[in-house]
């Protein structure tokens, strides 16, 4: 039996880039970077670069009592999730959302909350942790305060693979539409890694640059700390049809591997295979294929390594296919990059423009495939691929189709 | 003690007006659920330094009631 298809009618974005959809896709079509200097009131911290949500005044999205149990991941993935259900023009109440599940993944969870009550424990030697760390910060507090916030009460959790958080999330929301279990699932990731004892870790790992984030170059030298929520609102096709939604594409298959080999080193043969496997799933063709918004997270290896299996999968036709990282522009948001990428595919197949790979100076000889350097392309796109690769080697791939019915 | 304090915290963690806050009114009617409980005893417990014990808790029904235990627990 063929599965049921599946559809995207809703989007949000928060982002460096804006507060919602709207200016993340202006910037990505024309190539902006979000990417500025390191200015939070952080001290001791090396980074000199990061991507943070601008002009967020937190008390015009929530109440005072709201904000108490809203750790910052959390408000980011509530406002990018009441973006997504506005899209698909959904109302909080209604039946529809009530039945929908809200599958919300995270890269590193409640960490301004964490961090400040164990700053207050260690540093300070206080006695006493605040009562509602917990529920604040747990990483699934942001799938509860999506559900909470829009009244979705069908399954709703958290789901953690470091950067393919959202891929994972958005993997599952729509397998679970597949399978006939529900007709609706808001799906996404959210992120918000601005923290003291976060920065210096990722530090620590020495895959944060100095210079620019500038995938797939010459002159990489690693990835920009971003922070922000992307979501998505699925539907099954016949769901979608008889309510009369707008659709913009269909998530038409998806590819998960792991490489089961080194925790931080990617594996060509790991993202190849899950390359393949969201191909197969789609029933798409190597020469179907149009875009790939890659991980393209501008490190050495990652960018080696996911044109080598580009390379492998597509053989000849892979210089064909347009590949860009959107990251150089929105950011490394840990899991919510992932979900943005994804929104920015879905974009991209739905108006036909390719957003580019920014700040490119010269490609890699061993990078040699078209990365869209510096300038959005109009050209038509059927189908799209995004490829997230998380630490651990988790491998997670979406294939997207132009909706036909 | 401050009774003044007590109820600066009753009115921070709830969002109730002050002047409801009387020592016979009842905490739930304040606004005062089992989670915000929990963060008013926090707070009145960094305000005073003292230890509330959980055992007291569900005696605490009213804001006289809080008064009480702290008068207790300070001796």
């Amino acid at each position: 039996m063929r599965n049921r298809r599946v559809v995207i009618t809703g989007l949000g974005a928060v982002s460096g880039l804006g507060l919602n959809v709207a200016p993340f896709w202006d910037a990505l079509k024309e190539g902006r970077s979000a990417i500025k200097p390191f200015d939070l009131p952080i001290e001791n911290i090396k980074m000199p670069l990061a991507v943070t949500v601008p002009e967020y005044d937190q008390s015009k999205y929530f109440s005072p009592d709201e904000l108490t149990l809203l750790d910052r991941f959390s408000q980011l993935a509530v406002i990018a999730a009441q973006e997504a259900v506005d899209d698909a023009g959904l109302v909080c109440g209604e039946a529809i959302l009530t039945d929908a599940a809200a599958i919300i993944g995270s890269g590193c969870g409640g960490k301004h909350t964490d961090e400040a009550t164990y700053d207050q424990l260690y540093k300070q030697q206080r006695s006493r942790a605040h009562p509602l760390t917990i529920p604040k910060g747990m990483p699934s507090a942001a799938a509860s305060m999506v559900s909470i916030h829009l009244g979705i009460k069908g399954p709703a959790f958290a789901l953690a693979s470091a950067c393919a958080s959202g891929s994972h999330a958005i993997i599952q929301g729509m397998t679970m539409i597949q399978s006939g279990m529900i007709d609706v699932a808001l799906v996404g990731a959210s992120d918000a890694p601005f923290t003291y004892g976060l920065l210096k870790s990722w530090d620590a790992l020495r895959v944060v640059t100095s210079d620019n984030c500038r995938p797939f170059c010459k002159d990489r030298s690693g990835l920009v700390l971003g922070e922000g929520a992307g979501m998505l609102l699925l539907e099954s096709e016949e769901h979608a049809i008889k309510r009369g939604a707008r659709i913009y594409a269909e998530i038409a298959g998806c590819g998960m591997t792991s490489d089961a080999g080194h925790i931080t080193r990617p594996d060509v043969d790991g993202i190849a295979n899950a390359i393949k496997n969201a191909l197969h799933h789609a029933e798409v063709s190597t020469d179907e294929v149009d875009y790939i918004n890659a991980h393209g997270t501008a490190t050495k290896t990652n960018d080696l390594t996911e044109t080598e299996a580009i390379n492998r999968v597509f053989g000849k036709h892979a210089k064909d296919i347009a590949v860009s990282s959107t990251k150089s522009m929105h950011g490394h948001a840990l899991g919510a990059s992932s979900a943005l990428e994804l929104v920015a595919t879905v974009l991209a197949t739905h108006h036909d423009i390719i957003p580019p790979t920014a700040n490119f100076t010269e490609a890699d000889d061993k990078c040699n495939l078209d990365y869209v350097p510096n300038q959005s392309r109009k050209q038509k796109v059927n189908v799209a691929m995004s490829n997230s690769f998380a630490f651990g080697g988790l491998n997670a791939v979406i294939t997207l189709k132009k909706y036909t019915n | 003690m401050s009774l003044q304090k007590i109820a600066e915290v009753i009115v921070d963690t709830a969002g109730c007006k002050l002047e409801d806050v009387t020592p016979e009114a009842e905490l739930a009617a304040l606004g005062v659920d089992s989670l915000k409980a929990i963060t008013v005893l926090f707070e009145l417990e960094e305000a005073f330094d003292i230890e509330i014990p959980n055992e007291v808790i569900p005696s605490i029904v009213t804001v006289d009631d809080i008064i009480s235990k702290i008068k207790e627990i300070q001796g």
